[in-house]
């Protein structure tokens, strides 16, 4: 017994909100992050530096506008905050990672490095008559970024505890004096400075709260954003992926049977089935020639859909020797181009462009194939390269004497299935989609085509390779090094080739 | 990777096998087997390698195949495979199970495919594969057949 279990409604929750905790970075980000804090800092030992220059040169001024006379606490934070970064550096570059050794630990010791130094900043600058308690609020913006919002929410309580320490520090009597001036003398006679000090630090804690609430919410928000763009880029993939497997599998399906006819035809032809008249034959061979017409725009319409979707794959580049690829389709076309006693001439230089191998050679393949369909019974088609040393650019050109393209239909020739009556009336084969594959080819490698026709005369296509990246000319015989089109002679251009 | 549709085995339903057990005058002539779910690519490649005096062991799926060769103590000289036979995969995996257990027969992939099916080989072998593409053409296929037994003998 087989039992089957089907379910198309299932409900990924995609699009759902991660909640606080679970939003984690990953350790490539906290490491970028942690780099980015250590130049961060480098900036503020600079600044500190400059502020002791300053102190040196105008310290009076500095004493006016209320900061505390220097007792040498500059020159001890660029220290601490210079041997802090060293060892960061040390911890990042030359140690291996370990549960001691993190990114986030990194972090958070750098945060309350930084906490430590900004509190004793705080102190000395001014607790209260100075902005510098507000510098806190950017480590708790930093912390929003680089961790969840819990651990944030932990370095912002550290925070408010710090500035509590300093105002502490400062007036030791700050939270027992109230009380003792209750007992002493009535509400009247609150110390009016305490109340400014208490009113300092629940204003700036309350700021700390809210800073760190919105600007996690913030980065709750992009992370999540960032979170569906990776789910939606991966299901583009998986639907690449889909849309390939299904067009390999209708392509196989609307193919198979025709192989499978062609293949009988074949049977006849080699005399596998005892004599036949050469009436019959004639027959089988027109029955043949209009299937293989079918079985090629079959899998012309997968190799479009193929190379439209390879567009984007810029990884697939590599050094292809034009020669080589041009030598392979001239092989591959011989027999078409003999039975119709068509001379194909070929005087191509030697050199080597970058580009998709392939696709290089489907787009030659294409030309030179309807070259040789275009053309008058024993005609020629002559092949041949241009090669400008001066600008760096190699034109590959295919001319035929043949049908040629009228002058309205010239521009038309790249758009998918067009073609002329004229066209189907010399190749009943014609798809209509080879010079589209030949446009998208052109596309990807980013290669100019030049088309050049006068009708009954013959029609020439040049490739243009040109542009600083894509066109690197070669000597004759001389082979870029290491280059996988070093050896045109490769066991697979010599057995490639197909049965029919 | 890919999902998979499981069929049930067939067993032997296929009826396709030849008899390999033949008389002693075969013994000298190499054998080709040939998996193929369409029969008539089966009859087609029989009637040309046995007019050319191969022997020809056709199998219509790849389970049948494996079947044959776990039952058998002398493999063929050569291997035609169809690679969407049952499934879209059923090729590649048979493939890669018959390189494990028998490393020296040399396997000829046909598809109507043709090299349009090479990217589904990346990934599943290193080695460069031979895919023909279908139809059947006598001289050429014949001609294909001739070397890869040559390359096989030579190795022997």
């Amino acid at each position: 017994m087989a039992i089957a279990e089907f379910s198309w409604g299932e409900s990924r929750s995609r699009f759902a909100f991660s909640g606080v905790t679970g939003s984690k970075l990953s350790d490539e980000v906290l490491i970028g992050n942690a780099r980015w804090f250590i130049i961060f800092r480098w900036g503020v030992i600079g600044i500190l530096i400059l502020f002791q220059i300053v102190a040196v040169i105008a310290s009076d001024t500095l004493t006016e506008a209320g900061i505390t006379h220097q007792q040498g606490w500059p020159l001890a934070i660029t220290l601490v905050l210079c041997i802090a970064n060293i060892v960061c550096i040390y911890a990042l570059d030359s140690r291996r990672q370990s549960s001691y050794n993190s990114p986030s630990i990194n972090i958070w010791a750098q945060i309350i490095i930084d906490l430590l130094c900004l509190s004793v900043v705080v102190h000395y600058v001014g607790s209260i008559a100075t902005p510098a308690p507000f510098f806190y609020v950017l480590h708790i913006a930093l912390s929003c970024i680089f961790f969840s919002a819990m651990e944030s929410l932990i370095v912002t309580i550290l925070v408010c505890i710090m500035y509590a320490i300093v105002l502490v520090i400062e007036t030791p009597l700050l939270f027992l004096s109230p009380q003792s001036v209750l007992i002493g003398s009535g509400t009247s006679g609150i110390n009016p400075h305490k109340i400014d000090i208490l009113s300092w630090m629940f204003t700036l804690d309350v700021l700390f709260v809210i800073v760190w609430y919105v600007v996690s919410r913030l980065a709750i928000v992009v992370r999540t954003r960032e979170r569906q763009l990776l789910d939606a880029y991966e299901q583009i993939s998986r639907a690449q992926v889909e849309k390939d497997r299904y067009a390999v599998l209708m392509t196989h399906q609307l193919k198979a049977p025709l192989d499978a006819i062609r293949s009988k035809i074949n049977l006849i032809k080699g005399d596998y089935c005892g004599e036949v008249s050469p009436e019959i034959k004639d027959v089988i061979a027109k029955i043949d020639y209009r299937a293989s017409g079918m079985a090629g725009l079959i899998l012309d319409v997968l190799k479009l859909e193929r190379l439209k979707a390879a567009a984007r794959s810029e990884n697939a580049r590599e050094h292809v020797n034009i020669e080589a690829v041009i030598r392979k389709c001239v092989d591959k076309l011989h027999p078409i181009a003999n039975s119709r006693h068509i001379d194909i001439k070929v005087s191509v230089e030697d050199f080597v462009v970058e580009g998709i191998r392939n696709q290089l050679e489907i787009l030659f393949e294409n030309i030179i194939s309807n070259a040789i369909a275009y053309s008058y019974d024993g005609a020629s088609v002559e092949i041949a390269s241009i090669i400008d040393r001066q600008s760096l650019s190699t034109m590959v050109t295919v001319t035929d004497h043949g049908i040629g393209i009228g002058e309205k239909d010239l521009p038309h020739i790249f758009d998918e299935y067009f073609y002329t009556p004229r066209a189907v009336l010399h190749n009943r084969t014609s798809s209509g989609i080879g010079l589209s594959i030949v446009k998208t080819v052109a596309e990807n490698n980013k290669l100019q085509i030049k088309v050049s026709s006068e009708p009954n005369k013959g029609t020439a296509f040049s490739v243009v390779f040109q542009g600083e990246k894509s066109a690197s000319v070669a000597e004759k015989g001389v082979q870029e090094p290491g280059s996988p089109v070093a050896h045109p002679a490769s066991p697979q251009a010599g057995s490639l080739e197909p049965t029919g | 990777m890919h999902a998979t549709l499981q069929h049930s085995e067939p067993g032997k339903l296929a009826g396709q096998r030849s008899n390999p057990v033949l008389a002693e005058e075969d013994s000298a002539k190499q054998r080709i087997a040939h998996v193929d779910d369409d029969p008539d690519i089966r009859d087609t490649v029989k009637r040309i390698l046995s007019a050319n005096g191969y022997i020809v062991d056709s199998y219509q799926t790849m389970g049948d195949f494996l079947e044959s060769l776990r039952e058998s103590e002398n493999p063929p000289d050569l291997a035609i495979l169809d690679v969407m036979v049952e499934t879209m995969d059923a090729g590649l995996e048979a493939f890669v199970e018959i390189r494990k257990r028998l490393p020296q027969l040399h396997m000829i992939f046909m598809t109507s495919l043709g090299e349009e099916i090479r990217p589904y080989f990346t990934g599943v072998s290193d080695e460069w594969i031979l895919i023909v593409e279908k139809p059947v053409e006598p001289a050429s296929f014949l001609s294909i057949i001739r070397s890869r037994l040559e390359k096989a003998n030579a190795e022997i």
